[in-house]
Protein backbone atom coordinates (compact mmCIF):
# COMPACT_ATOMS: atom_id res chain seq x y z
CA UNK A 1 0.00 0.00 0.00
CA UNK A 2 1.42 3.41 -0.94
CA UNK A 3 2.34 5.26 2.67
CA UNK A 4 1.34 8.54 2.49
CA UNK A 5 2.31 11.22 5.27
CA UNK A 6 -1.37 12.66 6.92
CA UNK A 7 -1.64 16.22 7.09
CA UNK A 8 -1.26 16.36 10.96
CA UNK A 9 2.13 14.64 10.59
CA UNK A 10 3.03 17.33 8.33
CA UNK A 11 1.80 20.38 10.67
CA UNK A 12 3.99 18.71 13.54
CA UNK A 13 6.86 18.64 11.29
CA UNK A 14 6.46 22.17 10.75
CA UNK A 15 5.97 23.63 13.88
CA UNK A 16 8.82 21.23 14.91
CA UNK A 17 10.92 23.60 12.50
CA UNK A 18 8.91 26.85 12.73
CA UNK A 19 10.00 26.54 16.73
CA UNK A 20 12.95 24.67 16.95
CA UNK A 21 15.13 25.22 14.08
CA UNK A 22 17.85 27.28 15.85
CA UNK A 23 16.59 26.55 19.71
CA UNK A 24 20.05 24.34 20.39
CA UNK A 25 22.62 26.36 18.25
CA UNK A 26 25.82 25.91 18.54
CA UNK A 27 28.61 27.14 15.98
CA UNK A 28 29.66 22.71 15.02
CA UNK A 29 26.12 22.17 14.32
CA UNK A 30 23.79 25.20 13.59
CA UNK A 31 20.61 24.00 12.49
CA UNK A 32 21.08 20.15 12.28
CA UNK A 33 19.38 19.39 15.84
CA UNK A 34 16.44 21.23 14.66
CA UNK A 35 16.32 19.34 11.58
CA UNK A 36 16.50 16.13 12.97
CA UNK A 37 13.94 17.41 15.19
CA UNK A 38 11.71 18.20 12.38
CA UNK A 39 12.19 15.01 10.46
CA UNK A 40 11.50 13.33 13.74
CA UNK A 41 7.26 12.53 13.22
CA UNK A 42 8.08 12.35 9.17
CA UNK A 43 10.32 8.88 9.69
CA UNK A 44 8.32 7.81 12.81
CA UNK A 45 5.09 7.35 10.84
CA UNK A 46 6.86 6.06 7.39
CA UNK A 47 8.74 3.37 9.12
CA UNK A 48 7.82 0.83 11.75
CA UNK A 49 10.85 -1.06 12.18
CA UNK A 50 13.13 0.60 14.20
CA UNK A 51 16.33 -0.32 12.04
CA UNK A 52 14.47 1.76 9.09
CA UNK A 53 13.82 4.77 11.23
CA UNK A 54 17.68 4.94 12.44
CA UNK A 55 18.57 4.23 8.68
CA UNK A 56 16.30 7.25 7.88
CA UNK A 57 17.36 9.24 10.41
CA UNK A 58 20.78 8.51 9.89
CA UNK A 59 20.45 10.79 6.65
CA UNK A 60 19.52 14.04 8.56
CA UNK A 61 22.41 14.16 10.86
CA UNK A 62 24.56 15.86 8.42
CA UNK A 63 25.27 19.87 9.22
CA UNK A 64 22.70 22.13 8.37
CA UNK A 65 22.46 25.97 7.98
CA UNK A 66 20.76 28.41 6.03
CA UNK A 67 18.30 31.20 6.53
CA UNK A 68 15.70 29.44 9.08
CA UNK A 69 12.11 31.25 7.81
CA UNK A 70 13.15 30.15 3.59
CA UNK A 71 14.73 27.62 4.44
CA UNK A 72 11.71 25.95 5.45
CA UNK A 73 11.15 24.80 1.56
CA UNK A 74 14.00 22.58 1.90
CA UNK A 75 12.79 20.37 4.86
CA UNK A 76 9.30 20.54 3.29
CA UNK A 77 11.26 19.13 0.25
CA UNK A 78 13.00 16.04 2.27
CA UNK A 79 9.82 15.47 3.91
CA UNK A 80 8.20 14.36 0.40
CA UNK A 81 11.42 12.46 -0.74
CA UNK A 82 11.34 11.04 2.60
CA UNK A 83 7.84 9.74 1.39
CA UNK A 84 8.87 8.37 -2.00
CA UNK A 85 11.82 7.01 -0.79
CA UNK A 86 9.18 4.60 1.83
CA UNK A 87 7.28 4.12 -0.99
CA UNK A 88 10.34 2.49 -2.86
CA UNK A 89 11.12 5.37 -5.11
CA UNK A 90 14.97 5.54 -6.32
CA UNK A 91 16.25 8.24 -3.82
CA UNK A 92 19.32 7.48 -1.35
CA UNK A 93 21.26 9.19 1.14
CA UNK A 94 23.09 11.23 -1.28
CA UNK A 95 20.56 12.39 -3.26
CA UNK A 96 18.58 14.09 -0.27
CA UNK A 97 22.15 15.48 1.50
CA UNK A 98 23.08 16.59 -2.45
CA UNK A 99 19.93 18.40 -2.47
CA UNK A 100 20.35 19.69 1.18
CA UNK A 101 23.90 20.87 0.70
CA UNK A 102 23.26 22.47 -2.70
CA UNK A 103 20.28 24.45 -1.57
CA UNK A 104 20.77 25.46 1.98
CA UNK A 105 23.69 28.17 0.51
CA UNK A 106 21.81 29.60 -2.15
CA UNK A 107 18.68 29.72 0.08
CA UNK A 108 20.72 31.43 2.67
CA UNK A 109 21.26 34.07 0.25
CA UNK A 110 18.00 34.78 -0.93
CA UNK A 111 16.41 34.51 2.82
CA UNK A 112 19.13 36.99 3.99
CA UNK A 113 18.46 39.72 1.43
CA UNK A 114 15.14 39.34 0.97
CA UNK A 115 14.04 38.69 5.00
CA UNK A 116 16.85 39.78 6.99
CA UNK A 117 17.61 42.53 4.88
CA UNK A 118 14.62 44.01 3.58
CA UNK A 119 11.45 42.81 5.06
CA UNK A 120 12.38 42.85 8.83
CA UNK A 121 14.16 46.75 8.48
CA UNK A 122 11.35 47.90 5.92
CA UNK A 123 8.66 46.77 9.27
CA UNK A 124 10.69 48.05 11.91
CA UNK A 125 11.32 51.22 9.68
CA UNK A 126 7.13 52.23 9.48
CA UNK A 127 6.64 50.72 12.98
CA UNK A 128 9.82 53.02 14.45
CA UNK A 129 7.57 56.13 12.63
CA UNK A 130 4.72 55.04 14.29
CA UNK A 131 6.26 54.63 17.78
CA UNK A 132 8.59 57.77 17.06
CA UNK A 133 6.18 60.07 20.22
CA UNK A 134 6.23 56.98 22.61
CA UNK A 135 3.16 55.32 21.50
CA UNK A 136 3.29 51.52 21.43
CA UNK A 137 1.26 51.33 18.20
CA UNK A 138 4.13 50.92 16.18
CA UNK A 139 5.35 47.90 18.18
CA UNK A 140 2.49 45.88 18.44
CA UNK A 141 2.03 46.79 14.43
CA UNK A 142 5.34 45.01 13.97
CA UNK A 143 4.45 41.70 16.01
CA UNK A 144 1.19 41.33 14.39
CA UNK A 145 2.45 42.20 10.95
CA UNK A 146 6.02 40.18 11.38
CA UNK A 147 4.64 37.42 12.87
CA UNK A 148 1.27 36.76 10.42
CA UNK A 149 3.87 37.23 7.70
CA UNK A 150 6.48 34.56 8.90
CA UNK A 151 4.24 31.91 10.24
CA UNK A 152 2.34 31.70 6.83
CA UNK A 153 5.01 32.41 4.94
CA UNK A 154 6.87 29.30 6.01
CA UNK A 155 4.08 26.70 6.39
CA UNK A 156 3.36 28.05 2.58
CA UNK A 157 6.75 27.20 1.93
CA UNK A 158 7.26 23.97 3.81
CA UNK A 159 4.07 22.21 2.25
CA UNK A 160 5.22 23.83 -1.68
CA UNK A 161 7.95 22.22 -0.91
CA UNK A 162 6.48 19.02 0.49
CA UNK A 163 4.27 18.73 -2.71
CA UNK A 164 7.09 19.40 -5.29
CA UNK A 165 9.56 17.02 -3.48
CA UNK A 166 12.76 17.21 -5.69
CA UNK A 167 11.12 18.86 -8.81
CA UNK A 168 11.63 22.25 -6.39
CA UNK A 169 14.91 21.47 -6.92
CA UNK A 170 14.93 22.37 -10.91
CA UNK A 171 12.23 25.11 -9.94
CA UNK A 172 14.89 26.38 -7.79
CA UNK A 173 18.26 25.77 -9.35
CA UNK A 174 17.31 25.39 -13.01
CA UNK A 175 17.62 28.39 -15.55
CA UNK A 176 13.92 29.91 -14.53
CA UNK A 177 14.99 29.46 -10.81
CA UNK A 178 18.13 30.82 -11.43
CA UNK A 179 16.87 34.16 -13.21
CA UNK A 180 14.32 34.69 -10.11
CA UNK A 181 16.99 34.04 -7.47
CA UNK A 182 18.80 36.62 -9.31
CA UNK A 183 16.10 38.88 -9.73
CA UNK A 184 15.35 39.10 -5.70
CA UNK A 185 19.40 39.18 -5.42
CA UNK A 186 19.11 42.49 -7.12
CA UNK A 187 15.85 43.70 -5.27
CA UNK A 188 17.73 42.68 -2.29
CA UNK A 189 21.00 44.43 -3.35
CA UNK A 190 19.39 47.63 -3.73
CA UNK A 191 17.14 47.63 -0.59
CA UNK A 192 20.01 46.68 1.83
CA UNK A 193 21.62 49.77 -0.57
CA UNK A 194 18.79 51.84 0.59
CA UNK A 195 19.02 50.70 4.27
CA UNK A 196 22.70 50.72 4.93
CA UNK A 197 22.42 54.62 3.65
CA UNK A 198 19.05 55.42 6.10
CA UNK A 199 20.10 53.50 9.12
CA UNK A 200 23.80 52.78 9.74
CA UNK A 201 25.53 56.36 9.86
CA UNK A 202 29.26 56.53 10.19
CA UNK A 203 30.57 60.10 10.86
CA UNK A 204 33.53 61.86 11.26
CA UNK A 205 33.90 65.06 13.44
CA UNK A 206 37.62 65.89 12.16
CA UNK A 207 37.44 69.84 11.85
CA UNK A 208 40.23 72.43 11.52
CA UNK A 209 39.96 75.76 12.77
CA UNK A 210 41.84 78.81 11.98
CA UNK A 211 43.48 80.63 15.02
CA UNK A 212 40.70 82.76 16.02
CA UNK A 213 37.65 81.83 13.68
CA UNK A 214 34.69 80.39 14.90
CA UNK A 215 33.75 78.45 11.77
CA UNK A 216 35.85 75.76 10.86
CA UNK A 217 37.36 76.09 7.35
CA UNK A 218 37.96 72.53 7.27
CA UNK A 219 34.73 70.58 7.46
CA UNK A 220 35.69 66.89 6.98
CA UNK A 221 32.21 64.95 6.99
CA UNK A 222 30.90 67.78 4.90
CA UNK A 223 33.12 68.01 2.44
CA UNK A 224 32.88 63.78 1.97
CA UNK A 225 29.24 64.56 1.90
CA UNK A 226 29.69 66.74 -1.25
CA UNK A 227 31.39 64.28 -2.98
CA UNK A 228 28.95 61.65 -1.98
CA UNK A 229 26.52 61.65 0.45
CA UNK A 230 26.86 58.72 3.01
CA UNK A 231 30.67 58.39 1.85
CA UNK A 232 32.11 57.32 4.95
CA UNK A 233 29.42 54.55 5.43
CA UNK A 234 29.87 53.17 2.32
CA UNK A 235 33.73 53.05 2.56
CA UNK A 236 33.22 51.18 6.01
CA UNK A 237 30.76 48.93 4.15
CA UNK A 238 33.16 48.26 1.75
CA UNK A 239 36.38 47.85 3.89
CA UNK A 240 34.34 45.25 5.48
CA UNK A 241 33.60 43.57 2.62
CA UNK A 242 36.94 44.02 1.51
CA UNK A 243 38.28 42.37 4.57
CA UNK A 244 35.89 39.22 4.41
CA UNK A 245 35.68 38.75 0.98
CA UNK A 246 38.85 39.12 -0.25
CA UNK A 247 41.21 38.63 2.47
CA UNK A 248 38.69 35.75 4.14
CA UNK A 249 39.00 37.41 7.48
CA UNK A 250 36.64 35.89 9.86
CA UNK A 251 34.05 38.26 10.86
CA UNK A 252 35.05 37.93 14.46
CA UNK A 253 38.74 39.32 13.51
CA UNK A 254 36.57 42.31 11.27
CA UNK A 255 34.82 43.04 14.01
CA UNK A 256 37.66 43.13 16.80
CA UNK A 257 39.56 45.39 14.49
CA UNK A 258 36.74 47.62 14.28
CA UNK A 259 37.05 48.36 17.79
CA UNK A 260 41.04 48.93 17.33
CA UNK A 261 39.81 51.56 14.15
CA UNK A 262 37.44 53.22 16.87
CA UNK A 263 39.87 53.62 19.30
CA UNK A 264 42.81 55.34 17.52
CA UNK A 265 40.01 56.64 15.63
CA UNK A 266 38.82 58.73 19.36
CA UNK A 267 42.39 59.24 20.16
CA UNK A 268 42.92 61.99 17.13
CA UNK A 269 40.29 62.83 17.44
CA UNK A 270 38.51 61.67 13.96
CA UNK A 271 35.36 59.81 16.00
CA UNK A 272 33.37 61.77 18.44
CA UNK A 273 29.87 60.84 19.44
CA UNK A 274 29.46 63.89 21.21
CA UNK A 275 27.88 62.25 24.31
CA UNK A 276 27.35 64.09 27.24
CA UNK A 277 25.24 63.69 30.60
CA UNK B 1 13.50 53.21 40.38
CA UNK B 2 13.82 50.00 41.63
CA UNK B 3 13.21 46.55 39.94
CA UNK B 4 11.80 44.08 42.14
CA UNK B 5 13.25 40.38 42.02
CA UNK B 6 9.86 39.42 40.10
CA UNK B 7 10.18 42.12 38.08
CA UNK B 8 14.00 41.34 37.35
CA UNK B 9 13.12 37.52 36.52
CA UNK B 10 10.22 38.56 34.22
CA UNK B 11 13.01 40.37 32.22
CA UNK B 12 15.31 37.68 32.92
CA UNK B 13 12.87 35.43 31.34
CA UNK B 14 12.32 37.20 28.32
CA UNK B 15 16.34 37.58 27.73
CA UNK B 16 16.12 33.68 27.33
CA UNK B 17 13.42 33.67 24.70
CA UNK B 18 14.53 36.61 22.38
CA UNK B 19 18.34 36.25 22.11
CA UNK B 20 19.74 34.11 19.27
CA UNK B 21 19.47 31.06 19.71
CA UNK B 22 16.71 31.86 21.44
CA UNK B 23 13.84 29.83 22.87
CA UNK B 24 11.15 31.64 21.90
CA UNK B 25 11.85 30.32 18.42
CA UNK B 26 13.62 32.19 15.68
CA UNK B 27 10.59 34.14 14.20
CA UNK B 28 8.95 35.19 17.88
CA UNK B 29 12.01 34.84 19.77
CA UNK B 30 14.65 36.28 17.82
CA UNK B 31 12.74 38.22 15.42
CA UNK B 32 9.68 39.53 17.54
CA UNK B 33 10.78 39.62 21.24
CA UNK B 34 14.57 40.47 20.74
CA UNK B 35 14.28 43.51 18.64
CA UNK B 36 14.71 46.82 20.98
CA UNK B 37 11.61 48.45 19.73
CA UNK B 38 9.57 45.36 20.86
CA UNK B 39 11.73 44.74 23.99
CA UNK B 40 11.35 48.37 25.04
CA UNK B 41 7.25 47.56 24.75
CA UNK B 42 7.73 44.32 27.02
CA UNK B 43 10.06 46.19 29.25
CA UNK B 44 7.51 49.08 29.72
CA UNK B 45 5.03 46.97 30.59
CA UNK B 46 7.13 45.20 32.98
CA UNK B 47 8.10 48.36 34.58
CA UNK B 48 5.57 50.15 34.53
CA UNK B 49 6.06 52.91 32.18
CA UNK B 50 5.41 51.88 28.92
CA UNK B 51 6.06 56.12 27.36
CA UNK B 52 9.90 55.72 28.47
CA UNK B 53 9.99 52.18 27.67
CA UNK B 54 9.19 53.17 23.94
CA UNK B 55 10.92 55.86 22.92
CA UNK B 56 14.26 53.97 24.76
CA UNK B 57 13.49 50.72 22.59
CA UNK B 58 12.85 53.24 19.32
CA UNK B 59 15.97 54.75 20.29
CA UNK B 60 18.42 51.79 20.49
CA UNK B 61 16.23 50.13 17.58
CA UNK B 62 17.84 52.97 15.03
CA UNK B 63 20.86 51.61 16.31
CA UNK B 64 20.17 47.93 15.23
CA UNK B 65 17.34 48.45 12.59
CA UNK B 66 20.71 46.59 10.37
CA UNK B 67 21.42 44.07 12.72
CA UNK B 68 21.65 40.73 10.63
CA UNK B 69 22.95 37.62 12.05
CA UNK B 70 24.22 35.78 8.88
CA UNK B 71 25.87 32.52 9.30
CA UNK B 72 25.53 32.67 13.34
CA UNK B 73 27.31 35.78 13.42
CA UNK B 74 26.58 38.48 15.99
CA UNK B 75 27.85 41.83 16.26
CA UNK B 76 25.56 42.84 19.05
CA UNK B 77 23.42 40.58 20.98
CA UNK B 78 19.85 41.66 21.29
CA UNK B 79 18.47 40.02 24.93
CA UNK B 80 21.71 42.57 26.45
CA UNK B 81 20.13 45.16 24.47
CA UNK B 82 16.46 44.69 25.16
CA UNK B 83 16.44 43.18 28.19
CA UNK B 84 19.36 44.55 30.39
CA UNK B 85 19.77 47.74 28.59
CA UNK B 86 16.95 49.23 27.95
CA UNK B 87 15.94 48.42 31.63
CA UNK B 88 19.21 50.32 32.68
CA UNK B 89 18.86 52.98 30.81
CA UNK B 90 15.85 53.56 31.69
CA UNK B 91 16.52 53.72 35.23
CA UNK B 92 19.49 55.89 34.13
CA UNK B 93 17.04 58.21 32.83
CA UNK B 94 15.04 58.42 35.94
CA UNK B 95 18.37 58.90 38.35
CA UNK B 96 19.21 62.16 36.02
CA UNK B 97 16.08 63.07 35.87
CA UNK B 98 15.91 63.18 31.99
CA UNK B 99 13.08 62.74 29.72
CA UNK B 100 13.13 59.64 27.15
CA UNK B 101 11.67 62.08 24.45
CA UNK B 102 14.86 64.82 24.86
CA UNK B 103 18.30 64.51 22.45
CA UNK B 104 20.03 63.57 25.72
CA UNK B 105 17.92 61.14 26.72
CA UNK B 106 17.85 59.27 23.47
CA UNK B 107 21.68 59.77 23.26
CA UNK B 108 21.70 58.24 26.40
CA UNK B 109 19.72 55.37 25.99
CA UNK B 110 21.65 55.01 22.61
CA UNK B 111 25.09 54.75 24.63
CA UNK B 112 24.06 52.31 27.33
CA UNK B 113 22.42 49.90 24.49
CA UNK B 114 25.56 49.66 22.29
CA UNK B 115 27.62 49.50 25.48
CA UNK B 116 25.28 46.47 26.59
CA UNK B 117 24.95 44.89 23.16
CA UNK B 118 28.69 44.27 22.20
CA UNK B 119 29.78 43.21 26.22
CA UNK B 120 26.26 40.91 25.07
CA UNK B 121 27.85 39.25 22.59
CA UNK B 122 29.99 37.32 25.19
CA UNK B 123 26.25 35.69 26.61
CA UNK B 124 25.87 34.14 22.93
CA UNK B 125 29.28 32.76 22.26
CA UNK B 126 28.52 31.54 26.29
CA UNK B 127 25.42 29.96 25.30
CA UNK B 128 26.16 28.07 21.63
CA UNK B 129 28.88 26.78 23.32
CA UNK B 130 27.09 24.81 26.28
CA UNK B 131 24.77 23.86 23.94
CA UNK B 132 27.70 21.56 22.37
CA UNK B 133 27.69 19.81 25.74
CA UNK B 134 23.50 18.95 24.53
CA UNK B 135 24.25 18.09 21.35
CA UNK B 136 27.26 15.67 22.71
CA UNK B 137 24.08 13.78 24.70
CA UNK B 138 21.92 14.13 21.12
CA UNK B 139 24.23 12.25 19.39
CA UNK B 140 24.16 10.03 21.77
CA UNK B 141 20.67 9.49 21.33
CA UNK B 142 20.88 9.12 17.77
CA UNK B 143 23.41 6.16 17.84
CA UNK B 144 21.81 4.44 20.24
CA UNK B 145 17.69 5.08 18.44
CA UNK B 146 16.28 6.40 21.27
CA UNK B 147 15.19 9.35 18.89
CA UNK B 148 12.31 10.85 21.31
CA UNK B 149 15.50 12.24 23.08
CA UNK B 150 15.79 14.73 20.16
CA UNK B 151 13.18 16.91 21.80
CA UNK B 152 14.58 16.89 24.95
CA UNK B 153 17.89 17.83 23.46
CA UNK B 154 16.77 20.64 20.83
CA UNK B 155 13.86 21.41 23.03
CA UNK B 156 14.18 21.69 26.75
CA UNK B 157 18.33 21.10 28.02
CA UNK B 158 19.21 24.64 25.88
CA UNK B 159 16.79 26.09 28.50
CA UNK B 160 20.03 25.17 31.26
CA UNK B 161 22.56 27.34 28.85
CA UNK B 162 20.02 30.25 29.07
CA UNK B 163 19.99 30.33 32.75
CA UNK B 164 23.26 30.64 33.03
CA UNK B 165 23.75 33.15 29.84
CA UNK B 166 20.34 34.65 29.79
CA UNK B 167 18.14 34.56 33.06
CA UNK B 168 21.17 34.84 35.66
CA UNK B 169 23.33 37.98 33.80
CA UNK B 170 19.75 39.80 33.04
CA UNK B 171 18.31 38.68 36.85
CA UNK B 172 21.86 40.37 38.70
CA UNK B 173 21.88 43.10 35.92
CA UNK B 174 18.40 44.44 36.17
CA UNK B 175 18.47 44.30 39.64
CA UNK B 176 21.35 45.75 40.87
CA UNK B 177 20.20 48.76 38.75
CA UNK B 178 21.00 51.51 40.43
CA UNK B 179 24.27 50.92 41.66
CA UNK B 180 25.02 49.40 38.41
CA UNK B 181 24.46 52.36 36.73
CA UNK B 182 26.64 54.61 39.29
CA UNK B 183 29.25 52.33 38.47
CA UNK B 184 29.21 52.70 34.79
CA UNK B 185 28.55 56.67 35.06
CA UNK B 186 31.51 56.36 38.07
CA UNK B 187 34.12 54.09 35.38
CA UNK B 188 33.05 55.01 31.97
CA UNK B 189 31.80 58.76 31.53
CA UNK B 190 30.26 59.73 28.28
CA UNK B 191 33.30 61.65 27.57
CA UNK B 192 35.59 59.35 28.36
CA UNK B 193 37.86 57.22 25.98
CA UNK B 194 36.44 54.17 26.96
CA UNK B 195 32.61 55.24 26.38
CA UNK B 196 33.35 57.06 23.45
CA UNK B 197 35.10 53.89 21.77
CA UNK B 198 32.52 51.96 22.39
CA UNK B 199 29.85 54.46 20.76
CA UNK B 200 31.84 54.80 17.75
CA UNK B 201 32.23 50.84 17.64
CA UNK B 202 28.67 50.68 18.12
CA UNK B 203 27.88 52.23 15.05
CA UNK B 204 30.40 50.74 12.97
CA UNK B 205 29.72 47.34 13.61
CA UNK B 206 26.36 47.52 11.44
CA UNK B 207 28.51 47.49 8.46
CA UNK B 208 30.14 44.20 9.22
CA UNK B 209 26.77 42.53 8.98
CA UNK B 210 25.60 44.55 5.71
CA UNK B 211 29.26 43.89 4.54
CA UNK B 212 28.45 39.81 5.29
CA UNK B 213 24.87 40.25 3.56
CA UNK B 214 26.81 42.01 0.38
CA UNK B 215 29.44 39.10 0.54
CA UNK B 216 26.80 36.70 -0.25
CA UNK B 217 25.61 38.30 -3.04
CA UNK B 218 28.28 40.12 -4.56
CA UNK B 219 31.36 38.37 -6.25
CA UNK B 220 32.44 41.03 -8.63
CA UNK B 221 32.34 45.06 -9.06
CA UNK B 222 29.65 44.92 -11.39
CA UNK B 223 27.31 43.12 -8.30
CA UNK B 224 27.77 46.51 -6.81
CA UNK B 225 26.11 48.28 -8.37
CA UNK B 226 22.15 47.41 -7.11
CA UNK B 227 23.91 48.25 -3.56
CA UNK B 228 25.06 51.97 -4.86
CA UNK B 229 21.82 52.52 -6.68
CA UNK B 230 20.30 51.80 -3.38
CA UNK B 231 22.41 53.69 -1.42
CA UNK B 232 22.35 56.52 -3.37
CA UNK B 233 18.45 56.23 -3.82
CA UNK B 234 18.09 57.01 0.12
CA UNK B 235 21.29 58.92 0.49
CA UNK B 236 21.31 61.31 -1.94
CA UNK B 237 17.59 61.18 -2.96
CA UNK B 238 16.31 60.88 0.19
CA UNK B 239 13.84 58.34 -1.20
CA UNK B 240 12.54 56.44 2.35
CA UNK B 241 12.63 52.69 2.73
CA UNK B 242 9.18 51.63 1.16
CA UNK B 243 9.79 53.84 -2.02
CA UNK B 244 12.87 52.38 -2.57
CA UNK B 245 11.97 48.74 -2.57
CA UNK B 246 9.31 49.73 -4.96
CA UNK B 247 11.65 51.10 -7.08
CA UNK B 248 14.39 47.89 -6.40
CA UNK B 249 10.89 45.76 -7.15
CA UNK B 250 10.13 47.34 -10.68
CA UNK B 251 13.87 47.23 -11.38
CA UNK B 252 13.66 43.34 -10.56
CA UNK B 253 10.88 42.49 -12.84
CA UNK B 254 12.49 44.11 -15.68
CA UNK B 255 15.46 41.51 -14.95
CA UNK B 256 13.05 38.72 -14.51
CA UNK B 257 11.39 39.50 -17.93
CA UNK B 258 14.90 39.62 -19.74
CA UNK B 259 16.26 36.69 -18.12
CA UNK B 260 13.30 34.79 -18.70
CA UNK B 261 13.03 35.74 -22.56
CA UNK B 262 15.98 34.65 -23.22
CA UNK B 263 15.16 31.16 -21.37
CA UNK B 264 12.55 30.88 -23.37
CA UNK B 265 13.76 32.08 -27.25
CA UNK B 266 15.60 28.59 -27.75
CA UNK B 267 13.05 26.64 -26.13
CA UNK B 268 10.19 28.18 -28.66
CA UNK B 269 12.12 27.64 -31.68
CA UNK B 270 12.76 24.13 -31.02
CA UNK B 271 9.19 23.58 -30.10
CA UNK B 272 9.72 21.31 -26.93
CA UNK B 273 6.50 20.92 -24.37
CA UNK B 274 8.40 23.05 -22.40
CA UNK B 275 4.80 24.87 -21.17
CA UNK B 276 4.95 22.46 -18.18
CA UNK B 277 7.64 25.09 -15.98
CA UNK B 278 4.75 27.55 -16.02
CA UNK B 279 2.72 25.66 -13.65
CA UNK B 280 5.05 26.09 -10.88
Amino acid sequence: MEKKLTKKTLTKSFHNWYYGNLTCFSQEHMQTFGYLCSMLPVVNELYDKQEDKAKAMQTYTAFFNTEPQIGSVIVGMTAGLEEARANGDDVDDETINGLRAGLMGPLAGIGDSLVVGTVIPILLGVALGMSDGGSPLGAIFYIIVWNLFAYFGMKFLYFKGYELGGKAVDFLVGPQGEALRESITMLGGIVIGAVAATWVSVSTSFTLTAEGATEPYLNLQKTLDSVYPGFLTAAFVMLCWYLLAKRKMSPIKVMLLLVVIAFVGVLVGFFNPGLQY
Amino acid sequence: MEISWIQAALLGLFACLSSMPGLGGTSIGNYTLGRPLIGGLVCGIILGDIYSGILVGVAMQVVYIALVTPGGTVSADVRAVSYIGIPLAMIALKSYGLDAGSADGQAMATSFGTMVGTLGTVLFYGTATINLVWQHIGWRAVEKGDFNKLYVVNMGLPWISHILCSFIPTLIMCKMGAPMVELIKNYLPMDGIAMMTLFTVGSLLPCVGIAILLKQIATKAVDFIPFFFGFTLAAALGINLVSATVIAGMFALINYRIKMLAINKPAAASETDDDDEEDI
